[in-house]
């Protein structure tokens, strides 16, 4: 399950790009860890996330910080997605002090991490997973702007036509650029979707793409 | 996923929310004259549930049935809510490198691989999930034994998946497992052969435990080889407890 792996786009992108997970572990510490991930949650939604959620029941933008932690329970895996280094830097110093006991793991662009690590006194990473990108046919891939939007979501279910519909909404002034990227994290229900970097995508989309269908 | 075609309207309000694209086919109605329905192509759709849950269907016409064996296979790779009792993980996929703090699942000198047919966006048939699995077994590549898709292997030892899931589709399914660090150039070799043959598009992701200092090991074999990493990465932060005792 390698959902907050494959976010694609530039380093100038992806530098305000986290996503901070909470994963109990199956036949270690899975028994008995709701308490410990409701805490979890609690310290991650202090510290203002853009987004957070349970796969299972959805993300704080199709339902309530009260409804995700209510339907936390032993093994749920929780994500929080954050738009600045501050905020993950101030977290992962509070999770370091209090210490959920679940395991932690933060997703984004490798020596912004580490830095990040360095200041919140954690040492080195422990352990690293790289994408090695996209093979096979990659010509049936859609354009690299829509999937800078896409791969937001690791299960794949932003759809690219939903990326060009929303486009022509905002074009059309149906939407604001917000109100279209809210419209994208409905659909990604862990919570992985970083409104703040969808807004500024589809922004610098709007000049570049005529949409007609839809 | 499935359309009520008494109910159905015909607004095509759910086709962008399809994560497969347009598969979805208008016909007149039978009984109701000037009346149009959507059929959802049931070949091409992965029961994901994307458009039931868009909520967008004025009508209520989505509906999903319950699937039998094989074709309740896709759901359980392409819906993120429903959970494989296999890998007790929702979702697709295993914990992997995520409690690795804890577990010790990958070791020094080993080598997390996964490979993830169908992401992003375009679909994968089974039968091209087996020849990517085939191809890695003959090099020491050990599948994770909590991953749905080793479930659904006739053979875990030569990647031959059940004769019964083959003609089935997917949203993305991950053959997950690990190798040694010597082994890792081979693997490599093999995916990227196999990637020719498949029709669909696959992410490969890497996994290695990082040493307390020096480099990561895995860094100079895919510097050597040629083979480009993302910018951005997974990381565990070492705070799960009780630790598992790495050997030095």
């Amino acid at each position: 399950m390698t959902h907050s792996l494959h976010r694609r786009g530039d380093r100038e992108s992806l530098k305000g790009d986290f996503v901070v997970l909470g994963c109990p572990a199956t036949g270690v510490n899975k028994k008995g860890s709701a308490p410990k991930t409701r805490e979890f949650l609690r310290i991650c939604w202090k510290h203002g996330p853009v987004n957070l959620g349970d796969m299972k029941t959805g993300n704080t933008h199709n339902t309530t910080i009260d409804d995700i932690l209510d339907r936390v329970t032993d093994g749920t895996i929780v994500q929080c997605t954050f738009d600045n280094r501050e905020k993950v830097v101030s977290l992962l110093k509070e999770l370091k002090e209090k210490k959920p006991g679940i395991s932690v793991i933060v997703s984004g662009v490798t020596d912004i991490v580490q830095g990040i690590m360095d200041e919140a006194d954690l040492g080195r990473i422990h352990t690293v997973e790289y994408s090695m990108g996209t093979w096979g046919k990659t010509e049936r891939l859609p354009d690299f702007e829509v999937l800078k939007l896409t791969t937001m979501c690791g299960h794949a279910m932003i759809a690219n036509d939903l990326v060009g519909k929303l486009v022509r909404d905002i074009k059309r002034g149906r939407r604001t650029p917000e109100e279209a990227s809210l419209e994208i994290a409905k659909c990604c229900t862990c919570g992985n979707f970083n409104v703040t970097r969808g807004t500024q995508l589809l922004r610098e989309m709007l000049p570049l793409y005529m949409m007609n269908r839809y | 996923m499935k359309v009520d075609e008494n109910k159905c309207i015909g607004c095509k309000r759910c086709f962008p929310y399809c994560p497969l694209g347009r598969i979805q086919i208008l016909h007149r109605h039978p009984t109701a004259p000037g009346r149009v329905y959507i059929e959802i192509d049931q070949d091409k759709c992965t029961d994901c549930g994307m458009c039931f849950r868009a909520n967008v269907c004025a009508v209520d016409a989505l509906y999903q049935p319950t699937e039998p064996w094989p074709r309740e296979v896709r759901a359980v790779l392409s819906n993120p809510l429903i959970e494989y009792k296999g890998s007790q993980v929702p979702g697709r996929g295993t914990e992997e490198m995520k409690t690795n703090d804890v577990t010790g699942r990958f070791l020094p000198g080993e080598v997390g691989i996964g490979i993830e047919l169908g992401r992003p966006g375009v679909a994968t048939s089974f039968r091209d999930v087996e020849v990517v699995a085939m191809a890695l077994t003959p090099l020491g590549y050990e599948m994770a034994e909590e991953n749905p898709v080793t479930h659904f292997m006739s053979d875990r030892k030569t990647g031959k998946l059940r004769e019964d899931v083959l003609d089935e589709r997917a949203t993305s399914a991950i053959i997950e497992g690990k190798c040694k660090l010597e082994n890792l150039a081979e693997v490599l070799e093999a995916i990227k052969k196999a990637a020719e043959k498949v029709d669909t598009v696959f992410s490969v992701e890497i996994i290695s435990k990082v040493p307390p200092k020096g480099e990561i090991p895995i860094i100079p074999i895919l510097e050597r080889l040629g083979y480009e990493y993302s910018i951005n990465s997974k990381n565990n932060m070492g705070l799960g407890e009780p630790v598992f005792k790495f050997p030095e």
